[in-house]
């Protein structure tokens, strides 16, 4: 007969498991869009202020979801939510946009062409951090374990 | 050859090398081991002495054809192994040799990426 440990012996933090590449898929491309866009928006922001301030601006917040996503607490989870689905509006928005109304957005952004220039990741990148942030719900998995 | 260039080169050798090794070991479900951990501490005194060299030639006399490019790359793709290296610490699943995995050939294509910036600066010089 074995004895399960009962109540909360175990107070080590859970392996994130693939949510962990998935964060550091995160970072990497935050930090890239981060660096290539503060360097278009210094160098030549006045040529497409709307590109280039766009592209620095949601490179802010894939900073943001990548802290969020990466410290899993209940109110940056909330966060978490809010900055990956407004990334997700904001690919499939310009993504529309760059292809009915090219001239709107002459210059690269981030979210041009669906992320073409980045290799589509902009694009991939939030459904997997939806899927992640549904998967690791806390209330999904009580519910799973019970 | 410069050092620039056989570093870059180098780095680029031991990333496959150590993407290869790092998937085998995601592929039999084991976390990254210190072995491995040595392996990319390797890559990165490699990208330390490019980015040496690269100070040096600068210092000589050489143009770079986008020094704000340039730096950003090399300055972000030394930061990404020490990243990986946090994960494969906090997480000791199968999971940080795939991050490892993915790191790797992030540094791998950003080395290509320095490479093509330093030979644009010599076609200008």
């Amino acid at each position: 007969m074995t004895d399960e440990p009962q109540g909360p012996a175990d107070t080590r933090r859970p392996a994130f498991g693939a949510g962990r590449v998935l964060i550091v898929v995160y970072g990497v491309f935050a930090i890239a869009a981060t660096a290539r866009a503060g360097y278009q928006l210094i160098a030549k922001g006045g040529e497409a202020p709307l590109a280039y301030g766009l592209s620095a601006f949601s490179a802010v917040v894939y900073v943001v979801a990548t802290v969020a996503l990466a410290h899993n607490g209940r109110r940056l989870r909330v966060v978490g939510w809010v900055t990956v689905l407004f990334e997700l509006v904001g690919v499939l928005t310009v993504g529309v946009l760059s292809l009915t109304h090219p001239e709107m957005f002459a210059a690269d952004s981030v979210w041009s062409g669906f992320g073409q220039g980045y290799g589509y990741i902009p694009l991939v990148l939030p459904f997997l951090g939806l899927a992640w942030l549904w998967w690791s719900s806390p209330r999904r998995l009580s519910q799973v374990r019970s | 050859m410069d050092l620039v260039t056989g570093g870059g080169y180098a780095a680029m050798a031991a990333c496959g090398l150590l993407a290869l090794w790092a998937g085998i070991w995601a592929l039999r479900d084991r976390a990254v081991i210190l072995k491995q951990l040595i392996a990319g501490g390797v890559v990165l005194v490699l990208l330390l002495v490019q980015a040496v060299g690269a100070i040096i030639e600068l210092a000589g006399g050489r143009e770079l054809a986008e020094p704000p490019v340039f730096w950003g790359y090399v300055i972000v793709a030394v930061l990404l192994l020490p990243a990986a290296a946090v994960v494969a610490i906090a997480e000791r699943t199968r999971w940080s040799s795939v991050t490892l995995v993915v790191i790797a050939l992030a540094v791998l294509v950003m080395e290509l990426r320095i490479l093509q910036l330093w030979s644009m600066g010599q076609g200008a010089a």
